[in-house]
């Protein structure tokens, strides 16, 4: 690939007043590489988002793509960035087809070129039955995938996804991965925003978790899972309103989303939690518990406290 | 494979200049057209009903209404139908996409802040055309009046119209809560409407507002309107369009430093 740029932001920092939105961030992301920026609800990922397509300004810091300073210079930030927001697209009026087209031609995309693109999408995703239907009578999944097609059908050199498969069924999921992957022949980098560690697990070459303004972790799935080899999954459903059971010592880290208690425990502990968790069950309010092998989820659940699944 | 991957291997130059600026117009003007479509018939019918709404109510507040009032009163109506456009309808859009959450979308499209400004205008332009045209044939028609029209009335709408679009612009734009944008449209309807010297001489209003409406647009908005639709009725022509100038260029100015902001 001839393409040798980088994108970089190095130690950005934006507050809000006394809120502190991004603490010092530094990223690096090659062409052709899938990145993700993972963090719970309110960690700072959208305000970095919005100050890489130059909607919001850093207090500090700098973010670069190649020879492109794109805090002194939003223009260009905009033609090197292409967007998906986490919000639906606004396309009640246009047909599918229409959104595509004029968004590729606004991208700056040539009239023939950007109408093929977009109909080679279009039957990538199996959009064809809708492409002459109005937004307005879509079904949210198939208007996420349009926003998609709208973002990439001329892409930038970053295309940056927040949570691009919300509301998507399960096959056209995995269509808009495979996508997703061919961006990167096209020599574009994507940046995915999202909470769904394991969509991300599968989907990303590298990534780095933001958890109130800081960025705590960054690397591949498999190195920040590094830690937890040899540990295990333990997870306990609680009857609703039980309280949280004092935990045994060999339980490493634990957090609890509505009644499930989720905690990674060594290998070597197996026996005892799943003793434990049994007299849980007859004694504390249990209702059933699962052992399985630790996931980028438990690493999430390390760095940030939360789960990937808590409400937003 | 894909057909843009040839051409788009390492970074592209950045682009700018004439032909950028027309193609990013064109094309946000294609969008704004068919992001409208589905109601831009309702929006312009609205504005026919209220043009021509306008001048028949204004019959009903006066029975037996001379010729003269009769052109004030039309000419009243075809003005508040072309602010209403900018300062109340436009506005009321760019809240209702900061409410949809596609606002962010829209601005981070890589077309310059001038030319989707530009577009926005002549989407405005169209809307307003059916309200005004209607008002002035209702008034024909109710009052018998018939309208003196001079070469003036194009540079006299489209500076009224592009004047209130631009202060509607710059003002949903730079007030960041949505909602708030909304109340002051309503408050300006009524201020517009009932405080303004468009379809009543100032003479009528306190001397304090009717000093402050020589240095406001509104009523010189309707000073050149009337100008270019009737003899003899408008007065100090030429200092109205100085001032509407003016505040044209403080909108304008207005609506690319808020563009331009970043937080």
């Amino acid at each position: 690939m001839a393409d040798d740029w980088v994108f970089r932001t190095v130690d950005v920092s934006k507050a809000y007043g006394e809120t502190t939105a991004n603490d010092r961030i530094s990223i690096e992301v090659h062409p052709g590489e899938v990145y993700g920026l993972l963090g719970p609800n309110g960690a700072g990922k959208s305000t970095l988002v919005k100050q890489i397509i130059g909607l919001l300004k850093p207090d500090s810091g700098s973010i670069t793509l190649g020879p492109f300073d794109l805090v002194d210079d939003p223009d260009a930030a905009r033609q090197l960035c292409s967007y998906l927001p986490q919000a639906q697209m606004p396309i009640e009026s246009f047909k599918i087809r229409e959104a595509v087209h004029v968004t590729g031609l606004i991208r700056g995309g040539e009239d023939a070129a950007v109408r093929r693109r977009g109909e080679e999408l279009i039957a990538a995703l199996q959009l064809g039955e809708w492409a002459g239907t109005l937004g307005a009578k879509l079904s949210g999944g198939v208007r996420r995938l349009t926003g998609f097609i709208m973002a990439t059908v001329w892409p930038g050199k970053i295309v940056i996804l927040d949570e691009p498969t919300n509301d998507v069924d399960p096959l056209r999921r995995r269509l808009l991965w495979e996508q997703v992957r061919q961006l990167g022949s096209l020599g574009a980098a994507v940046i995915l925003v999202t909470h769904n560690v394991m969509e991300a697990e599968k989907s990303v070459d590298r990534l780095a978790v933001i958890n109130e303004g800081r960025l705590i972790a960054e690397g591949t799935p498999s190195s920040l899972k590094a830690e937890d080899r040899g540990r295990l999954r333990l997870e306990l459903m609680l009857e609703p309103g039980a309280p949280t059971p004092d935990l045994p010592e060999f339980v490493r880290h634990d957090a609890r989303v509505g009644n499930n208690l989720v905690m990674v425990i060594d290998e070597a502990s197996a026996t005892a939690g799943i003793e434990w968790s049994q007299r849980m069950m007859e004694s504390a309010g249990a209702e059933e518990y699962a052992l399985a092998a630790t996931t980028l989820e438990d690493v999430y659940i390390r760095l940030t406290g939360h789960t990937s699944e808590e409400p937003r | 494979m894909t057909t843009v991957a040839d051409s788009r291997v390492g970074l592209p130059p950045k682009r700018a200049g004439v032909g950028h600026w027309l193609a990013g117009f064109r094309a946000m003007l294609r969008w704004e057209i068919t992001n409208m479509r589905l109601l831009l018939p309702i929006t312009m019918m609205v504005q026919l009903l209220s043009g021509a709404g306008l001048v028949i109510g204004f019959g009903l507040l006066i029975s037996d209404m001379p010729e003269q009032v009769a052109l004030f009163l039309s000419t009243g109506a075809v003005v508040i139908t072309l602010i209403l456009v900018g300062v109340v309808m436009g506005p009321q859009l760019v809240a209702q996409q900061k409410l949809d959450g596609s606002y962010d979308f829209m601005w981070s499209l890589p077309v310059p802040r001038s030319a989707s400004t530009c577009a926005w205008l002549v989407l405005n332009v169209f809307i307003a055309i059916p309200g005004m045209v209607g008002a002035l044939l209702v008034a024909m028609w109710r009052y018998d009046v018939s309208f003196a029209v001079s070469w003036l009335v194009l540079p006299a709408i489209l500076l009224t119209l592009v004047c209130g679009t631009l202060l509607g612009y710059a003002m949903a734009h730079s007030i960041p809560k949505p909602e708030i944008t909304q109340l002051l449209t309503q408050f300006l309807i009524f201020a517009i409407f009932g405080f303004s010297p468009i379809s009543y001489p100032a003479e009528n209003l306190p001397g304090w507002l009717a000093e402050l409406h020589e240095y406001l647009p509104f009523a010189h908005m309707a000073n050149v309107v009337r100008d270019a639709l009737t003899d003899g009725i408008a007065v100090d022509v030429g200092r109205s369009y100085i001032v509407l100038v003016a505040w044209t260029l403080l909108a304008a100015g207005l609506s690319g430093l808020v563009l331009g902001r970043r937080k």
